[in-house]
């Protein structure tokens, strides 16, 4: 007798459980975190809430975890328009460099002027740095046959060690002591502030347009059904006759747009300037947003308050418990793993079988 | 020792087909076994009960009289069995070595040994470390056939062997197997090329729709005798009124279609050449892998060959993509009902959006007027007799039959003049296929035409004005249908020819 695990395609997967199972990986990574906190000795309790819930028991908290959403979310939304469509763009912390790496060249252009155009201008070149570079891989697979998502990923490095030569090299601050920075942008370049002594701005907004902007193209146009039609079959597209090499191009425009704008939010926001560690990986941590989000706009928003509450979570647990804040990385891989697990028992029935019995027949 | 391999009464239902309706065979030692039939005929099922792969709703195996029990293929190789597939199942990134000792009882050292043995017997020149992706197909088949030998079996089955293979490794493959044959190895080998039947081997069982209707010496056979046998002979009632007419226009027009691939799975197509007048049915004909599905790729537009010269309605098109394509009024149901001509998670006004013609406004100015989709899908839903009016009903919860409705339908409420079919009426029952053959003879009186592309010989000889035949990728010369006999067609599609 051999035991023999077999696994089937379930036929209809309902559409509320689709959408409800996020919540079962969420729940499961709660349990799960809790059972590490246990193992390392703390009060699992104790700690969850240090975890969840002080980081945002008040109003800087919780304009902190706003400020952390805003890149997830717009980095997210471009990445649903890519992954959507089969698209496996993996590179958006280097779209996200590249476009804070161009955003922040022109607000140094103007760093002893004022103006009302200066900001829109810092945005818009973000915008499209992060284009460009997001254009690299995508000309790269329609033209050369290359997979995107090793050259997309490799590209990260790229744009990385491009910004580090930048602030130790020819940017660097001329004041600065030789610290590895450029110098602070002026006031025309940041992004105004929304409270006063709150670190939110206005770049929240701009998430919010993305948010609508994508659920009108993905829903309501041509392109969005050109999207949906590809990612669901390929070869449904190619007979249909839509432009597969020009819809790759679009998709990773989108995306690497998305990824720059969320680049130049950070510099002209919170940070004020260009230095090594203008992101903490927000480009790969977004790809778990897209996902648990379903790449639904909607669902985007609220995946990425959540996993921007594991940021702050892990910035309070260092403070209070002296738990490396690393934790945050560990909680976001859990709540990918539990989405993916959950996934697969959403999709597939396991049955276990023995190899003599008659049921074993294909 | 002498083997004896009887099959007693086997019988397989399938929900909707018999595939296997009460088989009985014998087999002895010393001779190769034909197992000849048409697609659909019954001899890959009859192959996986053998192998264990499959077991029977009835009927019995028996091996030198002894009852087998083959509920897996565990059970086929403990009783001796070797079968190879038609695909092979190998590890592409593994080396020939790794490969055949991945099921192996016996230590590397001496398993190597063995191999080596076998390699020097039967002359087979193939590096045992290598990775298998390096090999030539039939360098993978004789990899295949080296663990089955591993085995010492008694019976080996080799299911349409040739298929992927080149005319040299043909010729080698059959030198092999009459060696094994020699040495007692009972050898069933199946195919639908009739030509091979007469040079490998002894006996020929001809299957036609899950009966056996023929045992035979091969001495006693030719070409258009087997043919004759293996495609139906019974000619439909109700039969198109031919028309061909020798003063009406080309509306389309094939030159120089060359195709080549280098996926071994694939077809090469050679100088294909033919035109379609208006108001006319060309059937394609041909066993299913001789190249129909990359000359239906390219017919449509979605692989572009740059030599070729289509004309339709006096304008090239060669160069234009399916939607261009559409345009110019042409339209294309493929084989693929499932995944390629609709897609099973969209709603059916989803899937009636995906023939976008300019004047359909299903998209204005980029976006999607909703309104229009839906309206035109209503109108395809009960102008096509789709047993559903709800146009957000997600196409997955369609029967074959409706959805192939659903495509035609969608196609044709276009108005085009030229419609390509392949296999519209693959797996659908009698009532839909006769509800599709009625629709497709509609088109051809309202004077438009139609590629009908099809492995059903029956159909073809219903729907075509003129036939021909793809082969290994070349077509035969077109032939008006009442000049064509189901005997002349098994002829050409085994690869025979006729005067």
């Amino acid at each position: 007798m051999v035991p023999l695990i077999k696994i089937e395609k379930r036929n209809d997967v309902p559409m509320a459980l689709y959408f409800f199972t996020p919540f079962i990986a969420i729940i499961l990574t709660i349990l799960g975190g809790g059972i590490i906190f246990y193992i390392l000795g703390f009060n699992p309790i104790e700690a969850l809430k240090f975890y969840f819930i002080t980081p945002i028991s008040n109003l800087y908290g919780l304009s902190e975890l706003l400020l952390k959403a805003t890149p997830l979310c717009l980095i997210a939304i471009g990445l649903s328009f890519c992954f959507k469509s089969n698209n496996w763009n993996i590179g958006a912390e280097g779209q996200l460099t590249f476009g804070a790496i161009v955003g922040g060249g022109v607000a140094l252009l103007f760093y002893n002027q004022e103006g009302f155009y200066i900001l829109p201008l810092v945005i818009l070149a973000g915008a499209i740095g992060g284009m460009i570079f997001a254009l690299i891989p995508a000309i790269l697979k329609t033209y050369f046959n290359t997979n995107e998502i090793l050259v997309s990923l490799m590209l990260v490095y790229v744009s990385k060690l491009l910004l580090d030569y930048l602030v130790v090299g020819p940017w660097s601050n001329p004041e600065g002591f030789n610290f590895p920075e450029t110098r602070q942008f002026s006031d025309s370049s940041r992004m105004p502030l929304l409270f006063e002594g709150l670190r939110i701005h206005a770049g929240i907004f701009l998430a919010l347009a993305a948010v609508m902007l994508s659920w009108f193209i993905l829903y309501k146009t041509y392109l969005g059904f050109q999207i949906k039609v590809s990612g669901l079959s390929l070869k449904t597209a190619k007979y249909a006759g839509f432009k597969g090499k020009t819809m790759i191009l679009v998709v990773f425009m989108i995306s690497g747009a998305c990824a720059g704008l969320a680049g130049v939010g950070e510099i002209t926001g919170p940070i004020g300037q260009l230095h090594r560690m203008i992101s903490p990986d927000y480009g790969f941590t977004a790809i778990i947003v897209a996902f648990l989000g379903r790449l639904n706009p909607f669902g985007i928003i609220f995946a990425s308050l959540v996993v921007a509450l594991t940021y702050l979570g892990a910035e309070t647990a260092q403070i209070f418990l002296q738990i490396p804040k690393y934790t945050g990385q560990v909680f976001q891989g859990m709540i990918l793993f539990f989405l993916l697990a959950s996934d697969y028992l959403l999709f597939f029935k396991v049955k276990i079988l023995n190899l003599n019995k008659n049921e074993l027949r294909h | 020792m002498a083997t004896d391999l009887r099959i007693s009464n086997i019988s397989k239902i399938y929900p909707g087909c018999i595939a296997n309706d009460n088989v009985s065979l014998q087999f002895k030692s010393g001779k190769i076994y034909a197992l000849l039939g048409e697609n659909g005929a019954g001899k890959s099922t009859l192959v996986k009960i053998l192998s264990g792969v499959i077991s029977p709703d009835n009927g019995e195996v028996f091996l030198n009289e002894k009852n087998l029990k083959l509920s897996s293929p565990l059970d086929a190789k403990k009783n001796k069995i070797g079968m190879v597939f038609q695909h092979f199942n190998l590890f592409e990134t593994l080396s020939v070595f790794e490969n055949l000792s991945i099921d192996a009882t016996e230590d590397n050292k001496s398993l190597r040994v063995r191999i080596n043995e076998i390699l020097k017997k039967y002359n087979f020149s193939i590096d045992l470390d290598v990775p298998v992706l390096n090999l030539s197909a039939g360098q993978k088949q004789k990899v295949e056939i080296i663990r089955c030998l591993l085995r010492s079996p008694k019976v080996l089955i080799m299911d349409e062997p040739t298929s992927v293979l080149t005319e040299q490794e043909t010729e080698e493959l059959f030198i092999s197997l009459k060696k094994f044959c020699d040495e007692g190895i009972l050898i069933i080998y199946i195919t639908h090329k009739l030509k091979e039947v007469l040079s490998l081997c002894d006996e020929v069982a001809v299957m036609r729709k899950g009966k056996v209707v023929s045992v035979s010496q091969t001495q006693n056979e030719k070409v258009e005798t087997l043919a004759n046998k293996m495609v139906c002979q019974k000619l439909a009632k109700i039969r198109k009124k031919i028309n061909i007419s020798k003063n009406k226009d080309e509306i389309f027009k094939v030159k120089h279609l060359n195709f080549y691939s280098d996926d071994p799975f694939e077809t090469n197509l050679i100088n294909l050449n033919f035109s379609v007048k208006k108001g006319e049915c060309l059937g394609i004909a041909g066993i299913s892998g001789n190249g129909q599905n990359e000359l239906f790729q390219i017919l449509s537009g979605e692989i572009i060959t740059p030599d070729t010269s289509i004309i339709f309605r006096n304008k090239e098109i060669a160069k234009l993509n399916p939607k261009q394509r559409r345009e110019y009024l042409m339209a294309f149901s493929p084989e693929d009902r499932i995944s390629q001509a609709a897609v099973p998670e969209l709603k059916i006004f989803e899937n009636v959006a995906l023939n976008n013609f300019k004047s359909s406004n299903f998209f204005e100015k980029g976006l999607v007027n909703e309104r229009k989709i839906k309206e035109h899908s209503k109108k395809i839903l009960s102008d096509f007799s789709v047993n559903t009016d709800n146009v957000e009903l997600k196409s997955q919860f369609l029967s074959g039959g409706n959805l192939q409705k659903l495509i035609l339908g969608r196609e044709l409420i276009t108005a085009p003049e030229l419609l390509i079919c392949y296999n519209p009426t693959w797996g659908l029952d009698v009532g839909a296929i006769n509800y599709i053959h009625e629709t497709l003879i509609k088109i051809n009186d309202q004077e438009k035409s139609t590629i009908l592309i099809s492995t059903d010989t029956e159909e073809l000889l219903k729907l075509s004005d003129r036939i021909a035949v793809i082969y290994k990728g070349k077509l035969s010369k077109i032939m008006p249908s009442d000049e064509v006999t189901p005997e002349k067609l098994g002829v050409l599609m085994g690869g025979g020819s006729i005067d």
